[in-house]
């Protein structure tokens, strides 16, 4: 090629050398969706909610992010098929149970689980109970309440009494999932007082 | 009358040529008002660049047996009346055959043309006010076709080609005869011809799947990326002072044509967000190297080539053979990576959702709005606006901050899905165009014997 050829071609190779160079050094070819977080690593989660659904949430987030550990793929791909219609893997339940279940764990280790007593006036507003024994519960006081119950205690007691799997089918029925929710929470109450009685005696 | 025959003449060869993309734009609308499939609707775009890449050699052997001016007036008038049909097209499968029709006559029209300009203005005159019309009516024809859509309709597209069309029909039997055809002397110019159509299918990802990026994937409107692809067609108008510059050989502007197509498309390919701003630069390369090929190499093609008709048929089916080869290359590798970026999208968006700042039901409801929206546009980029519009009205006023911006971040999430999605196709346009480069640079047989 002769020299007077060059100059054009070398103006154009750095034109575009420009262009790429100022696309890739604003973030040029990372422009991609959020890619999953490896669900094992620990998660901080937060809820916007107080109370029971607050501690609800923040137990399910870290119980998929478990369960998702437990069956080697991502909180978002387990979600997204735990949404869809149909019948859940004996895997699949199991992995949820134990995620749950880890999660218990974890809060409490952090000490991020509310008391009982935090608990008893919203679960009492919920529950259908006998007027006169709802003011006895009301009238207690908080320490009587908490060294009675263990938050962690109860939770475990009713993540193993619960059937998550007619649980996950009941997901679109928000009246049937808290009847099955109601039913083992007072199953879970009622069991670790009498294995607190039993500590007790 | 008379000074007009010639700039009609032209506006119906950048008309013809315009058609060949003119639809893209438009190709939402009609899906949808004809209630057609991607798959049908993307035949309204090919079927007419086949039918002309196919036509155009044997229409150029038919004028050159004939008096050409009743042939072009035909060819015209069968552009305009079935532009005509396609405005009235009620089915699909109605409008994929008044295209092929259009092409037919489209073809005869643009060869046409070329003989009536060079009968009228003289043989290089002529040539280039035809090659000129053809590199505007290529560049513009998406621009036009997007703001015609969205200002009025997808038939407004080809009813307003319907009144230029007519009256060429009588300009071009108007026009005195010339000389008498030249006998077949020469060969197609091969390397000219395939460099065209290398180009045109690179060229073909710049103007197609941009503005389908833009509408389809960062839901855009037609005028908007009518207005922001119309970069292309500017900077396609500095092309002549840029070479004016250097006064670069022939080959070296087409090469140097090809290498900013490449690094255009290369640009188009990672954008670092979806703000129109940083399609620009990528595009005024496209556009500079489109100025700096297409008309260079079509003079190429045809340059001392007898009869000229005949090469100038050549050219066209280059061009428009490119441009199907093009769309047969890249439709099915952006449609299938558009599918497999549904995933990461929509995991991208639970994990959003998940993590939001907002009331354990309020996430419940919009995961349920959210999945039946998402459902019920499979296939397409999802538009998660209504979701959010049937959700917001029931929130607390600081919920409502906090959904807005999660909104925001969902959308960023489906763009930059559907960027990547695009990545691939801009990629092979970005090699098309290379292998085009490679074509000029590469010795000939003659250059081989000279070394």
């Amino acid at each position: 090629m002769s020299r007077r050829a060059w100059p054009m071609p070398a103006v154009a190779l750095a034109l575009v050398a420009a262009v790429l160079g100022v696309q890739v050094a604003n973030g040029g070819g990372t422009f991609e969706p959020l890619r999953p977080a490896d669900p094992c690593a620990p998660r901080v989660v937060t809820s916007q909610a107080d109370g029971i659904d607050g501690l609800t949430e923040r137990l399910v987030l870290l119980g998929i992010d478990g369960a998702a550990c437990e069956l080697g793929t991502s909180r978002e791909a387990l979600t997204l098929e735990l949404a869809q219609p149909g019948e859940r893997t004996d895997a699949q339940v199991e992995a949820l149970r134990t995620g749950l279940l880890s999660a218990v764990r974890r809060m409490a280790d952090d000490d991020t689980l509310p008391p009982a007593s935090d608990l008893v006036d919203e679960a009492l507003d919920n529950a259908d109970l006998n007027g006169f024994l709802e003011a006895a519960i009301r009238a207690l006081p908080d320490s009587v309440v908490d060294a009675a119950l263990a938050t962690d205690d109860v939770l475990t007691r009713a993540i193993e009494d619960l059937d998550l799997r007619a649980v996950l089918a009941d997901l679109d029925d928000q009246q049937a999932l808290e009847r099955q929710m109601e039913a083992a929470i007072t199953r879970a109450v009622r069991d670790s007082l009498e294995a607190r009685l039993r500590d007790l005696v | 009358m008379r000074r007009a025959v010639a700039p009609l003449l032209a506006v119906t060869v950048a008309l013809v040529l315009a058609d060949s993309a003119v639809v893209t734009l438009a190709l939402p609308d009609i899906l949808a008002e004809l209630d057609a499939t991607v798959g049908q609707v993307a035949w309204v775009l090919i079927t007419f660049n086949l039918v002309l890449g196919l036509g155009a050699v044997p229409a150029a052997l038919v004028l050159g047996r004939t008096a050409p001016r009743h042939l072009t007036a035909l060819g015209v008038a069968v552009f305009a009346g079935t532009s005509a049909w396609c405005a009235l097209a009620d089915s699909i499968e109605v409008l994929i055959l008044a295209r092929c029709l259009q092409a037919v006559g489209g073809a005869l029209a643009l060869v046409g043309c070329l003989e009536l300009m060079v009968d009228e203005y003289g043989e290089r005159r002529g040539v280039a006010t035809w090659v000129t019309a053809g590199v505007v009516g290529t560049a513009t024809g998406p621009v036009a076709g997007g703001l015609l859509t969205q200002a009025i309709s997808w038939q407004a597209i080809f009813v307003v080609q319907v009144p230029f069309a007519a009256l060429a029909v009588p300009a071009a039997l108007s026009v005195r005869a010339g000389p008498a055809p030249a006998p077949d002397r020469h060969r197609p110019a091969v390397r000219p011809n395939l460099t065209l159509a290398l180009l045109s299918a690179a060229l073909t990802a710049a103007l197609f799947l941009l503005v389908l990026l833009l509408v389809e994937g960062w839901r855009r409107s037609p005028a908007t990326a009518a207005l922001t692809v119309s970069v292309v067609p500017l900077a396609a108008l500095a092309a002549r002072p840029f070479a004016r510059l250097f006064r670069p050989s022939p080959a070296v502007e087409v090469a140097v044509g090809s290498l900013l197509v490449a690094g255009g498309l290369a640009g188009l390919a990672i954008p670092p967000s979806a703000s129109l701003a940083w399609t620009v630069a990528p595009q005024a390369l496209v556009g500079l190297g489109l100025g700096l090929t297409v008309d260079r190499l079509t003079a190429q093609a045809m340059e001392m080539r007898l009869p000229r008709v005949r090469h100038a048929g050549w050219t066209i089916a280059a061009r428009h053979v490119g441009v199907v080869v093009g769309l047969a290359i890249l439709t099915p590798v952006f449609t299938a990576d558009l599918r497999d970026a549904e995933v990461p999208a929509q995991e991208a968006i639970t994990a959003l959702v998940l993590d939001a700042p907002l009331e354990p039901q309020d996430k419940i409801a919009l995961a349920e709005e959210l999945g039946a929206e998402l459902s019920g546009q499979r296939g397409q980029v999802p538009d998660l606006h209504r979701a959010f519009d049937r959700l917001v009205p029931t929130l607390d006023p600081d919920d409502r901050a906090a959904a807005a911006r999660l909104e925001r971040d969902l959308d960023v999430q489906l763009e930059s899905a559907a960027t990547h999605a695009f990545r691939d196709s801009f990629l092979i346009g970005a090699g098309l165009a290379l292998l085009a480069l490679l074509t000029v640079a590469l010795p000939g047989r003659r250059d081989r014997s000279a070394s």
